[in-house]
C-alpha cells in the first residue's frame, strides 16, 4: 500500500518557507490583514516554531503576495532565495555539494522539504550510446527496461548528438547526451503552475550560479506560451528558453554535473546528510507526486483507476475525491505521464511513432496519434521536429 | 493621504449639515406631490458626483496651493448644487435671497476650479521635467517599477517601436547595462540591500543623460537605455563613461562598502524590439560567462583578457552589436585589480572630452537643478 500527504495535512514549518516570503513581502513594504488571509497565520511577527502550514495555506499565502505585488517579477525574487534556504540539515547539505549532480540528487531525495510545492526529478539521458538513464527522485522507475532498446541504440548516438548540437559554449559536448531536472506539481495548484515553475526554476538557477561560481549554461523548456515579461526569465533564468513545450524541464550538458563546486565538502555534506533522518521524520510523498512515480512505474501496463487506487489502499470512489481535491482526476494524471513517457522516447530515444505505440500498448500508430494530440493539443510528428530541432 | 485633509473634510462636511439646517429652519417642507424627480436626481447627482471628485483629489495629492484650491472649487460646487437640490424638498420665500447666494456658489466654485487648474498646469511642467529622462513622450503609471521608478521593459519595447515608426532613418541606439555579481550582492548583504543597490545605480545613471533619453529597468539587475539621435559608436561612448561613473560609487552597506561594477552592450536601434533585445542579453550573457567573479561587486578585469577574444568573435556576427570586453583593451591587460579603481577615474576623466568632441549636440551632463531631483 502507498501512503501519500494530500494538501490539507499541515506539515511545512512556518518558519522554512512561508516565513522567507514573509519576509519578502516586507521588505516590499506590504503586509496586514489581506496577506495573512486563510494562510493560518496570525500576524506579521516572524511565526512560532512549532507552527505548521498545510500546502494550500502556503499556496494561498504566495498567492495574496503576487496578487499584492502585482509585479511580474515577484515568482523570480522568491526562487532566488528559496534555496539553499535555512531548512535544517538538508540545506546545509544543499550548501557543501560537491557538485552539481549531488545537489540535484539531495533536491530530488529531500524535496518535501526543500520545495515541497513542486517534485523535482532529474535524470541524466544518453551517454555514448548507453540507453540506461536513471531516474532520480520520487520512486526508482521501470519505463526504461524492454527489448526495444537495445535494438535502437545504434540509432541513439546520432539522434543525441543533434537533439544536442546546439550546446551553448561546446564545452564537453563531445559527449552526448543531456541532464534533464523536470518539475511536476505535487498539490494540484494549476492557476498558480506557471508562477510556481518560475520559481523554482529561478531557485535552483540561483542556487547553482551562487555554488558553483559561474552561470550555468540550462536550457529552460516551459510548458506555456511565452509570456509578455519575457525579459524576467532572460535575466533570472538565462537566454536558452523554450516555450510551448509539453514539460516543465531544465536541461544541461552532462559535463556540468561532475565539475567540482568551489564550496564543496564531502565530509561535511555526508554528515549533514546524516543528520537529516535525525531531525525529522521522513515524509511520505504527495498524492500526485505518488500516483506519478507509481504510473510511470506500471505505465506499459494499462493501469486503471480502480488497480492504482488498490495499490493506494483506498476505495475507487476516496482516491477519485483525493484527486478532485487536488483539482486533478485519474484520466488527467494518466495522460500527464503517457505524454511525458512519449516525449522523452522521441527525444532521447529517437522513437518513431509505430515504436511509442507499441511501447506504450497502442494497438496501431493511429489511434496513439489521436490520443497523443489529445494529451497535449499537437499531432506526434509537430512536437518531435520542434524538440528534434534543438 | 487622507488624514492630511482632515480639516478640509471637517469643514465641507460642516457646510453640508448647515446647508440642510438652513433649509430646515429658514424654509417650509413641499409636500410630496410636488417634488420634482428630475431636477432632484439631476441635482443632487451633480453635488454627489462633485463629492465623489473631492475625495479623489484629496486622496491623490499632497497639500498645498493647488491641491487647496482644487478641493476647494469641487467643494463650493458640491455645497452649491447641493443647495440647489434643497430647493426641491422646501419652498423659500421669494424675498428671500441667502438661497440666491448659496446656489451662486457652484459658478464660484468653477472659478475656484479653473484657478487650481491654471496652477496645476505649472506644477505638471516642472514634474515632466524631473520624469522625463524616465517617460517619453506618453505616461503609464503602470509601467513603472516600485523600487527604481523607472519604466519596465513593456513600456521600453513600445519606445522602442515609436521611434522607429515616428523617424525612420535616424540613428538610435540602444544600451543593456548589467550589475556585475549582482546576484552575491542579495546573498551576501540581503535582498533590501540589492534592493538599495539597484536605486543606486539607477540614480547614477540618470544623473549623467541627456534630457532627450530614456532609462528603464529592464528586469533584475539589467538597465536599459535607448539613446535616440545617437549613432552605435556615440552610444558606445556614452555607456563606457557610465559604467565609469558607477565603478566610481561608493554604496555603503551595513557590513561594509560594496563596490558595483557594470557591464554593457550596444546596438543600433533599427530592427525588431523583441529580436533586438533577445540579441543584446545574448551578448551580455557571454561577456558575464567570460568573467565569472567570485566576490561581490569586486570590479573584475583581470580574468577576462583570455576571454576577451571568444567575446569579440560572439559579437561578430552582427557587427552593429559591441561587447564591453571586446571594446575595452585598455582595461583587460591591468593586471592587478587594487588599481583598477584610479585607472577608472583616469579612464573617466579621458573620456570626457573624447565624448564631447564626438556628440556635437547636447553632450553635457545635465543641469544640477534637474539633477539633485
Amino acid at each position: 500500500m502507498i501512503a501519500y500527504r494530500q494538501s490539507n495535512d499541515s506539515f511545512i514549518l512556518a518558519r522554512h518557507q512561508p516565513a522567507l516570503v514573509l519576509d519578502y513581502a516586507r521588505s516590499q513594504e506590504i503586509g496586514g490583514e489581506q496577506l495573512l488571509r486563510g494562510t493560518g497565520l496570525t500576524d506579521d511577527e516572524p511565526p512560532a516554531a512549532h507552527v505548521l502550514l498545510a500546502p494550500q495555506q502556503y499556496l494561498q499565502l504566495l498567492a495574496n503576495v503576487m496578487r499584492t505585488l502585482a509585479s511580474s517579477d515577484t515568482s523570480f525574487l522568491l526562487g532566488q532565495q528559496m534555496l539553499p534556504g535555512h531548512y535544517g540539515a538538508l540545506s546545509h547539505a544543499l550548501l557543501q555539494a560537491q557538485n552539481l549532480r549531488q545537489a540535484l540528487d539531495i533536491l530530488c531525495a529531500g524535496h518535501a522539504r526543500l520545495c515541497p510545492l513542486l517534485t523535482p526529478r532529474w535524470r541524466e539521458e544518453g551517454m555514448q550510446g548507453s540507453t540506461q538513464g536513471a531516474i532520480c527522485g520520487g520512486t526508482p522507475s521501470g519505463t526504461d527496461g524492454g527489448t526495444q532498446g537495445g535494438t535502437l541504440s545504434g540509432a541513439d548516438g546520432g539522434i543525441q548528438g543533434g537533439v544536442h548540437g546546439g550546446t551553448q559554449d561546446g564545452r564537453g559536448s563531445t559527449r552526448g547526451g543531456m541532464a534533464v531536472l523536470y518539475w511536476t506539481d505535487s498539490f494540484g495548484a494549476p492557476s498558480q503552475l506557471p508562477a510556481l515553475v518560475e520559481m523554482h526554476m529561478a531557485a535552483v538557477t540561483a542556487m547553482c550560479r551562487w555554488l558553483g561560481g559561474e552561470r550555468l549554461p540550462w536550457r529552460y523548456c516551459l510548458n506555456r506560451s511565452a509570456p509578455s515579461h519575457v525579459e524576467q526569465h532572460e535575466v533570472h533564468l538565462g537566454n536558452d528558453l523554450r516555450f510551448n513545450c509539453q514539460f516543465d524541464a531544465m536541461l544541461i550538458d552532462p559535463a556540468w554535473l561532475d565539475r567540482p563546486w568551489p564550496r564543496g565538502n564531502a565530509l561535511a555534506s555526508a554528515a549533514a546528510l546524516q543528520g537529516v533522518a535525525g531531525e525529522a521524520p521522513e515524509l511520505v510523498p504527495s498524492l500526485l507526486t505518488a500516483l506519478y512515480d507509481y504510473l510511470l512505474e506500471n505505465i506499459r501496463l494499462g493501469p486503471t483507476l480502480e488497480g492504482s487506487a488498490a495499490a493506494f489502499g483506498v476505495s475507487p470512489a476516496t482516491f477519485k475525491r483525493h484527486l478532485a481535491r487536488h483539482g486533478s482526476h485519474f484520466q488527467a494524471e494518466l495522460d500527464q505521464v503517457r505524454a511525458h513517457v512519449a516525449i522523452h522516447l522521441f527525444q532521447v530515444r529517437g522513437y518513431d511513432n509505430e515504436a511509442v505505440a507499441q511501447y506504450l500498448g497502442f494497438h496501431d500508430a493511429t489511434n496513439f496519434r489521436r490520443s497523443f494530440k489529445r494529451w497535449t493539443g499537437l499531432v506526434p510528428s509537430l512536437l518531435r521536429d520542434a524538440l528534434l530541432r534543438g | 493621504m487622507l488624514q492630511l485633509h482632515r480639516s478640509t473634510l471637517i469643514a465641507s462636511c460642516l457646510a453640508l449639515v448647515a446647508c440642510v439646517f438652513l433649509y430646515a429652519t429658514l424654509g417650509i417642507a413641499k409636500p410630496l406631490h410636488l417634488w420634482k424627480w428630475t431636477d432632484i436626481v439631476s441635482e443632487g447627482g451633480t453635488a454627489v458626483m462633485a463629492g465623489s471628485w473631492v475625495l479623489f483629489t484629496l486622496s491623490s495629492r499632497p497639500g498645498g496651493l493647488v491641491t487647496r484650491l482644487l478641493a476647494g472649487g469641487l467643494a463650493m460646487i458640491m455645497v452649491g448644487s447641493f443647495a440647489d437640490c434643497m430647493d426641491e424638498f422646501f419652498a423659500v420665500s421669494k424675498a428671500a435671497r441667502w438661497d440666491h447666494w448659496l446656489e451662486m456658489l457652484v459658478p464660484l466654485g468653477m472659478l475656484v476650479l479653473t484657478c487650481g487648474m491654471y496652477y496645476w498646469r505649472h506644477e505638471q511642467f516642472r514634474l515632466n521635467e524631473h520624469l522625463q529622462k524616465r517617460e517619453r513622450l506618453f505616461r503609464d503609471h503602470r509601467a513603472f517599477d516600485r523600487i527604481t521608478q523607472l519604466a519596465n521593459a513593456d513600456y521600453l519595447r513600445r519606445q522602442i517601436r515609436h521611434e522607429q515608426a515616428q523617424c525612420p532613418g535616424r540613428p538610435c541606439a540602444l544600451v543593456l547595462l548589467d550589475i556585475d555579481s549582482f546576484h552575491l550582492i542579495n546573498r551576501e548583504f540581503g535582498q533590501r540591500e540589492g534592493d538599495r543597490v539597484l536605486q543606486a545605480v539607477g540614480h547614477m545613471l540618470l544623473l549623467n543623460l541627456r534630457n532627450d533619453d530614456l532609462l528603464c529597468r529592464y528586469a533584475g539587475d539589467r538597465f536599459a537605455l535607448l539613446l535616440p539621435d545617437t549613432g552605435v559608436a556615440e552610444a558606445e561612448a556614452v555607456a563606457r563613461h557610465l559604467a565609469a561613473m558607477v565603478g566610481q560609487m561608493r554604496h555603503h552597506a551595513k557590513n561594509g562598502r560594496v563596490s558595483i561594477s557594470v557591464r554593457h552592450a550596444c546596438a543600433s536601434a533599427d530592427t525588431d524590439a523583441d529580436v533586438l533585445l533577445a540579441e543584446l542579453g545574448r551578448v551580455l550573457a557571454t561577456s558575464a560567462q567570460s568573467a565569472p567573479s567570485t566576490s561581490p561587486g569586486r570590479l573584475e578585469q583581470s580574468g577576462q583578457s583570455a576571454q576577451a577574444a571568444q567575446a569579440a568573435q560572439a559579437a561578430q556576427p552582427t557587427q552593429a552589436i559591441h561587447s564591453a570586453q571586446a571594446t575595452q583593451p585598455t582595461q583587460t591587460t591591468q593586471p592587478a585589480l587594487t588599481t583598477q579603481p584610479a585607472q577608472v577615474t583616469q579612464s573617466a576623466q579621458a573620456m570626457q572630452p573624447a565624448r564631447s568632441a564626438q556628440m556635437p549636440r547636447s553632450a553635457q551632463p545635465v543641469s544640477v537643478a534637474g539633477a539633485s531631483a
